[in-house]
């Protein structure tokens, strides 16, 4: 990666760089979004949240972004993503950290449990990035939600106009499988 | 009398309207225009207004701010929700996140 020249440039880095500490980034996050170097990613990371940063593979596949409730939670996600990146100047990075803070916010609100995490929220906009996900329009209510990219979705029906039947029951199940998945991936 | 209680109404909620518009922009002009659902030149706008120019606009006849959201099923999930609150909220919210999107104003 390139060495930044600018200080002021470097600021605004190491300003998102902790934007994202805060909110729980992985390393991996960090350093595809600012050009800071590993070292002072570590030592920035070990200064605001006083712990190592946690190691071991981010979740890699995009199934688990299309089941019904993690699913319902990218959309959302990505439609605040969509509308900072296409409405204001914002770069990916801050853009990242905005759509998720409204995110979160409306997630508190309504009382649900935060399934999104941070380093969820950028691999999907990695994975829309790279095509692999993308995002359409439900026939019925023309929110546009998150899909395959491949997936014929020609009369696609969003999970909230068409729920399955068992969507929602198992939420408490959901909601803790993927806190203790993302603590196993923070302690491998 | 009765008209002039109107007005004061109207000019209550645009000096309110205006002032949060204002205050939104001034924490964090990007997330205001998420928020408030307006685009960049009505933002700078906005912005530059000085308090008088704020009251003078405010003491109009006119409501200055409008109904942001015109598709009736973000009205319905958010007035008629069953027991399912927090379901037709994120289904709201879904909807009308897209919809600042739209904004063309």
């Amino acid at each position: 990666m390139s060495k930044i020249k600018s200080l002021t440039a470097e600021v605004a880095q190491i300003k998102l760089a902790s934007d994202l500490i805060e909110l729980d980034a992985r390393l991996q996050v960090l350093e595809s979004e600012t050009q800071l170097s590993r070292e002072r990613l570590i030592r920035l990371y070990k200064e605001i949240k006083h712990k190592s940063p946690p190691k071991g593979m981010l979740p890699f596949s995009t199934d688990w972004f299309m089941t019904w409730q993690p699913s319902i939670h990218c959309s959302l996600f990505m439609n605040f993503y969509s509308a900072c990146i296409k409405h204001t100047d914002m770069g990916d990075g801050e853009c990242l950290v905005k759509a998720y803070k409204l995110y979160r916010e409306q997630i508190t609100m309504l009382g649900l449990p935060e399934v999104l995490s941070l380093t969820r929220a950028w691999r999907l906009v990695k994975f829309f990035d790279a095509g692999m996900l993308t995002s359409t329009a439900c026939k019925t209510c023309h929110g546009s939600f998150v899909v395959h990219a491949y997936d014929l979705v020609k009369n696609y029906e969003c999970g909230l106009c068409n729920m399955p039947s068992r969507a929602g029951k198992t939420k408490q199940d959901a909601a803790t499988r993927f806190f203790n998945e993302e603590s196993m991936f923070e302690t491998a | 009398m009765k008209a002039n209680e109107l007005l004061e109404q109207i000019r209550e909620a645009n000096l309110s309207y205006l002032l949060l518009a204002k205050q939104l922009i001034h924490e964090d002009k990007a997330e205001a225009m998420i928020r408030l659902g307006i685009d960049e030149n009505t933002t700078e706008l906005l912005n530059q207004l000085t308090t008088a120019q704020v009251l003078r606009i405010a003491s109009s006849n006119v409501p200055m701010c409008k109904v942001r959201f015109e598709d009736p099923a973000v009205w319905k999930l958010l007035s008629d929700h069953g027991k399912e609150r927090a379901i037709s909220g994120m289904h709201a919210a879904i909807l009308m996140a897209g919809r600042c999107t739209q904004v063309t104003a």
